[in-house]
């Protein structure tokens, strides 16, 4: 499983090269506009305009598919099981399942949904290095205390995670094999967690005396100005508020009509 | 628990952040009324990461294996930055390993944060015993970690059952929710044994990390 979402942040596309604030606001919206949108006539516009944002975007198509596997196991189970329980229109009786025509359409509404905002996000994180896209949220307003502990988090994440590697190669060299939930290996996976929740407090301490003695806390930074905005990062930005605008408009205007 | 982008309808997911908007100022106003607010900060940012990466260990329950929530235990940590710390790592998740999502950020962080600051207050009455008594810490740390996974799994059942699209009648909807929260009873103990092993350890080893 790769960490790393941004390893084809240095390509070349007018997504990659889009402002990160104005990118960063616009694909939101949009996701949330997609995220809206219940009536089935408007799916293929929303798996249409995902599409096109992803290859606009240059991304490898192996990008997407590896990151869709794992949530979409997660999705396996509504997408199984809602056909079944939902509705009551029966389209297919197989034995005592009964496949409904409105559980179906409910799946396949979720579906959707969740490949079109997941692509939209993938583009939105896959195309700027991670630290600019967490750095574009400093200059748009996140707290001084939430963005501090956002990077600094993520500064760490990789070495823990390093850690907690070796710990497990130490603890499978000795022996330790968890193969039952039993008070020995609850134990031994207790004591590792604790382990690695102390070395992290007695390094955290380490880090706040070193930032301490780089004025950590003496002065306000200032994460704007970084990238200036130009005037065909405007035009994107009104864009894609506009096709957001058209998916909200357009599933009211069809409520409306009751169709 | 981490519910995905596509299931929950648009105003759920703006609810949802709202509700974590107003538990993240709630949290952030109790921090900055610490002498220095800043002094914290590493240590629940480093303390982010290992719960992070320890949500990544495995307890094996044959046939499969099950990854522990551990939002009781990092509340009981972690304190008032433990909302952050959760929406942090939620973050992180959806966006690492598009687990969750972006659009259910929000709802996914109240669902998991809120039930965390709760283990918090759990866990803070162990005070009326003594906090040297290993048994209150052990019974307090069972109690914290046990309703942090349950309230949480509760909270993410009812919405889901009452918000995605479906067409069932409301005995078959409540019976659902029943089957599931008792599905879910021997993981919320699993969830409180494991927490009250590790905040034993932590008791014996480093007694300050219990002290948020």
């Amino acid at each position: 499983m790769r960490l790393d979402v941004d390893e084809y942040a240095h390509l070349d596309s007018p997504l990659h090269s889009w402002e990160p604030r104005c990118k960063l606001v616009s694909l939101f919206i949009l996701a949330f506009a997609l995220s809206f949108v219940q009536d089935l006539r408007l799916l293929p516009a929303m798996l249409g305009v995902a599409f096109v944002v992803y290859v606009a975007s240059g991304l490898p198509f192996s990008f997407l598919t590896t990151r869709l596997r794992y949530p979409g196991l997660f999705l396996l189970v509504p997408a199984v099981l809602l056909p079944f329980v939902s509705g009551s229109t029966v389209l297919l009786s197989i034995g005592p399942l009964a496949l409904r025509q409105e559980g179906c359409l409910a799946a396949l509404l979720i579906v959707t949904r969740f490949v079109s905002i997941l692509t939209i996000t993938l583009v939105l994180f896959g195309s700027a290095p991670f630290l600019t896209t967490i750095k574009a949220m400093l200059a748009l307003g996140l707290p001084p205390i939430l963005a501090d502990m956002t990077l600094l988090a993520y500064r760490y994440i990789f070495q823990i995670g390093g850690d907690l590697e070796r710990m497990e190669t130490a603890m499978g060299l000795r022996g330790f094999r968890a193969r039952r939930p039993n008070a020995h290996t609850l134990g031994v996976l207790a004591s590792l967690s604790g382990s690695l929740l102390v070395r992290s407090y007695e390094q955290s301490e380490r880090v706040y005396n070193a930032m301490a003695l780089r004025g950590y806390g003496r002065s306000q930074r200032s994460f704007g100005g970084a990238h200036k905005v130009r005037s065909r990062d405007a035009i994107m930005s009104a864009g894609f508020l506009l096709v957001a605008a058209g998916f909200v408009g357009a599933e009211i205007f069809l409520r409306g009509t009751g169709g | 628990m981490h519910i995905p982008d596509g299931i929950l309808p648009a105003t759920v997911c703006v609810a949802g952040y709202a509700t974590s908007g107003a538990a993240t100022w709630y949290s952030l106003r109790k921090i900055n009324q610490k002498e220095n607010p800043r002094e914290g900060i590493p240590k629940a940012s480093l303390l982010t990461a290992a719960f992070f990466v320890a949500s990544w260990i495995h307890i094996p329950i044959p046939p499969t294996s099950v990854h522990l929530v551990l939002n009781g235990l990092l509340g009981v940590v972690l304190g008032y930055y433990a909302f952050p710390a959760i929406l942090i790592g939620l973050f992180f998740q959806a966006v690492m390993f598009q687990h969750g999502g972006l659009t259910t950020l929000g709802v996914n962080a109240t669902i998991i944060g809120v039930p965390a600051l709760l283990a918090h207050y759990i866990f803070r009455l162990r005070s009326l015993v003594g906090n040297d008594s290993r048994v209150a810490t052990g019974v307090f740390g069972f109690l914290a970690g046990a309703s942090g996974l349950g309230l949480a799994a509760l909270a993410a059942m009812i919405l889901l059952i009452t918000t995605v699209p479906v067409v069932v009648d409301v005995e078959a909807e409540r019976a659902s929710i029943y089957a599931l929260a008792l599905a879910h009873v021997p993981l919320m103990i699993l969830e409180g044994i494991f927490t009250a092993l590790v905040v034993l350890f932590l008791q014996r080893v480093r007694p300050a990390l219990l002290e948020a």
